[in-house]
């Protein structure tokens, strides 16, 4: 392991090869540096929902949890519009990579078209999800009614905010591109946000399934995580 | 061919970077110094209201009654926001906003963070949190009165001062704090991680960077669990969810909660409180090593140990956190669990302890008044840990749980030992900031009057502990099994407080004299190896370096190395280029050759 092998260092001797001189500090090498800002951040974001369901995997052995799923008049029993946000997210996620490819190419229309895309089915997304609070709350199911219901709103509500920094930071990304940002610029950018969107996606699926899921399988994974 | 070409693309200085106008060089500056003192001035400012608001407390602990304008309410306000501006706003703020933001690139050698723009907006961010925290001052009900902890229901119940506008207030105010906070520590450790020198490996590090470091990645990763349960206590107040909130019956009246888990809050609370405490002690452990190395002119002893010491200490931080919930009722395996690591976590923390000791055995030690702080630091520490290392034995913990032992421990450990090494660094790093020393003897005055002061604060609190003297409490009234002495022990520490508090507006004197008058202190004053102090400018200006960034040959403790004419080596100088003794046969440092 490299980490522990630079942990066993003896730094009070003599190197045996003086580092290498005169290389281009990393300081300018902005990629990498947003590359290693971008994995503690989505560490960051990583503990947040973890917590969060720790607390709810607890919640759901209450006795006033109602699960959303399982019984036909609940309304995740038949999640088809869940589905078909999970498909806007993953077509997202894909455009975005086209674009950075594109961006490698520098095909200018292709960029465009691609990162018009990716625009549209994060905001699909968005109002998908925005749709299913309205109905929820129509069919009865308020955010107070029953916890269960609070967790969906809250969970997806923090997830909400996730896409709505991740679009802030798109939208600036092609902000400079549109000014000055070569085409080389632009792709290191995309990749960075295609690593993003990715995460995005694999966070809405972990969510879904949690949300989604009956009552016997919460009994199920409390058993196993004692619960 | 251009003569730029040859020249590395991090000593390629660009001067239309550089800030001209008054607002662009110390308002929104982007420079890592001046954002350092943004955040040090800030963090200091509202340390000083904490200060105030612990004197308030003192004077109705001391003297019961005697103040009208302290009433029960009151009371609890200034106990919750004491401790919340001290371990927040105040010791996390100006030791990895203010130290880390000063120390990281000049001491790895780069010419600022790598997200510049990032960290001004993080202490601008940090700026509002505080203005949103201490607006609960002036809203009606005034700031939350719920202890520190915050722990539901009681937070959020009507009865509990501030429960309105000021727990809310007080919420709002951390989440914030916690962005601001990670875009600052983003900052920090990709800064450390990417932007190190040519030279510089991590194991060449300065201590101080390995505790910055290790506690910006704890602080990453625990205050998510404080925003958690901020968010969903925030629901709980505002909307009338039921995530901490049991059914409830306040004030006659039945509540809409129900099935919500306090102990949940607690939990969760704890998470982060409890590698909360290591946020601050790490970045502390690694700069009183810096500061007892270079002012006993002796390398740091078992360096690697204390690198190794900072990660265990880091690590284990995260599976102690249940030891300050042992009265919550917890199944007694759990306890056993806890207590254990808790113990366990002892092991790093001693072995550091003994290394600053045997730093300074044999050592050329100089009693500047950094090296008395620091020394005074080993002091406190180890008392605070001795009595941390009883609290963590459930047997011992109970019957002491809420007294005034706890104060007395976690003030000892966390707060008067921070703040000692806060101190030493100050007097350390004056130099670097301003070209002028402190003032020698009105820091002397500073230091006996703050160390022997704080001993004569919280050693008898020990005993009031023992005697069962509960904490949080407004006034003790007629209690049948505290003696009355208790009551003089406590006017006996309140007027100690009263004179630390007043020493240390010596101290704040002592800092805006020495800014304008203070003895020159000419470049590297202490004779330090580390490279912020080999800057090109003295003190170093915009861009740190100069032309050229420097190279770095050697770690950061060459002090006292046989048959070199200076007693200290810094990094930046090339084996070729030590000085031996004019004797060449006594020239045998195998190091060297």
């Amino acid at each position: 392991m490299h980490i522990l092998k630079t942990l066993r260092v003896k730094p009070w001797l003599p190197a045996e090869l003086e580092p290498q001189t005169n290389l281009p500090s990393a300081l300018l090498n902005k990629e990498k540096s947003a590359s290693t800002a971008l994995q503690f951040f989505l560490a960051v974001i990583t503990v947040v929902f973890l917590l969060f369901t720790i607390t709810f995997l607890q919640r759901t052995q209450s006795f006033d949890f109602q699960a959303l799923s399982g019984e036909p008049w609940l309304p995740f029993t038949n999640a088809n519009i869940l589905w078909q946000n999970s498909a806007y997210l993953l077509l997202a996620s894909i455009s975005i990579i086209l674009a950075k490819k594109f961006a490698e190419q520098q095909s200018l229309y292709a960029i465009i078209i691609s990162l018009t895309a990716t625009t549209l089915f994060t905001l699909l997304f968005i109002s998908g999800q925005v749709q299913v609070w309205q109905q929820l709350n129509q069919s009865g199911f308020y955010i107070t009614t029953n916890p269960a219901n609070s967790y969906y709103f809250l969970l997806t509500g923090v997830h909400a905010l996730h896409i709505v920094g991740g679009v802030l930071v798109f939208m600036r990304c092609i902000w400079l591109f549109y000014f000055n940002l070569s085409y080389q610029q632009l792709a290191s950018r995309l990749k960075l946000c295609a690593r993003y969107w990715h995460y995005l996606f694999f966070i809405w699926l972990f969510l879904f399934c949690l949300l989604t899921s009956d009552a016997d399988t919460f009994k199920t994974i409390a058993l196993i995580c004692g619960f | 061919m251009t003569k730029m070409e040859n020249v590395a693309i991090a000593d390629q200085v660009d001067h239309s970077s550089h800030p001209s106008t008054f607002m662009g060089k110390y308002i929104w500056s982007q420079d890592h110094k001046v954002i350092a003192i943004q955040y040090s001035i800030t963090a200091i400012a509202v340390g000083l209201v904490a200060l105030v608001l612990s004197g308030m407390m003192r004077l109705q602990l001391g003297f019961p009654n005697e103040f009208s304008f302290i009433d029960p309410s009151s009371y609890l306000q200034f106990v919750t926001m004491h401790g919340m501006i001290m371990v927040i706003y105040l010791l996390t703020a100006l030791l990895l906003g203010g130290f880390g933001n000063y120390l990281i690139p000049l001491m790895i050698g780069a010419r600022d963070m790598v997200f510049p723009y990032l960290n001004m907006l993080s202490y601008w961010t940090y700026l509002l949190s505080v203005t949103v925290l201490i607006s609960s001052f002036l809203v009606s009900g005034g700031p939350t009165g719920a202890g520190w902890t915050l722990y539901p229901p009681q937070a959020i119940l009507s009865g509990t001062p501030g429960a309105d506008a000021g727990i809310l207030l007080m919420l709002l105010s951390l989440a914030i704090f916690i962005v601001a906070f990670t875009m600052g520590g983003l900052n920090y450790v990709t800064t450390i991680l990417q932007a190190r020198t040519n030279g510089m490996t991590l194991m060449r590090m300065p201590l101080t960077l390995w505790g910055i470091f290790v506690a910006t990645i704890l602080g990453l990763l625990a205050f998510p669990a404080l925003l958690v349960s901020a968010i969903m206590m925030i629901f709980d107040k505002v909307i009338g969810t039921s995530f901490f909130m049991p059914a409830i019956l306040s004030l006659g009246e039945t509540l809409d909660h129900s099935g919500g888990s306090p102990i949940l809050f607690q939990h969760l609370f704890w998470f982060f409180g409890h590698p909360e405490v290591y946020i601050v002690a790490l970045p502390a452990f690694g700069m009183v090593s810096d500061v007892i190395s270079i002012h006993a002119r002796k390398n740091i002893f078992g360096y690697r140990m204390m690198v190794w010491a900072i990660i265990a200490i880091g690590g284990l931080s995260f599976v102690v956190w249940a030891h300050h919930m042992y009265v919550s009722g917890m199944n007694p395996y759990f306890g056993f669990f806890f207590a254990t690591t808790t113990l366990i976590i002892a092991i790093p923390t001693a072995l550091k302890v003994y290394n600053w000791l045997l730093t300074l055995w044999r050592g050329n030690i100089h009693l500047t008044v950094p090296m008395l702080f620091a020394i005074g630091f080993i002091f406190t520490f180890t008392h605070g840990g001795l009595t941390g290392l009883m609290l963590g034995n459930v047997v011992i913990d109970l019957p002491l749980s809420d007294t005034f032992f706890v104060v007395a421990h976690f003030h000892m450990v966390m707060g008067v030992s921070p703040i000692m090494v806060l101190f030493a660094a100050i007097y350390h790093w004056f130099p670097l900031l301003t070209g002028r020393f402190l003032n020698n003897k009105l820091g002397k005055f500073h230091f006996w009057g703050t160390f022997l002061g704080t001993y004569a604060i919280y050693l008898p609190m020990h005993y009031l502990g023992f005697l069962g003297v509960p904490r949080r409490y407004y006034a003790m009234g007629d209690t049948d099994f505290i003696p009355e002495s208790a009551q003089s022990l406590n006017a006996g520490i309140t007027v100690s407080a009263i004179i630390v508090g007043l020493v240390q507006v010596v101290f704040i004197i002592n800092v805006i004299w020495s800014t304008f008058k203070g003895k020159k202190s000419g470049r590297n004053p202490w004779q330090a190896t580390s490279l912020e102090w080999q800057t090109a400018q003295f003190p170093p200006g915009h861009g740190n370096w100069g032309k050229k960034i420097p190279q770095v040959h050697r770690w950061a403790y060459d002090y006292s190395v046989p048959n070199v004419k200076d007693d200290f080596i810094p990094q930046n100088v090339a084996p070729k280029d030590v000085e031996y003794l004019a004797d060449e046969k006594n020239n045998n440092n195998p190091r060297e050759k």
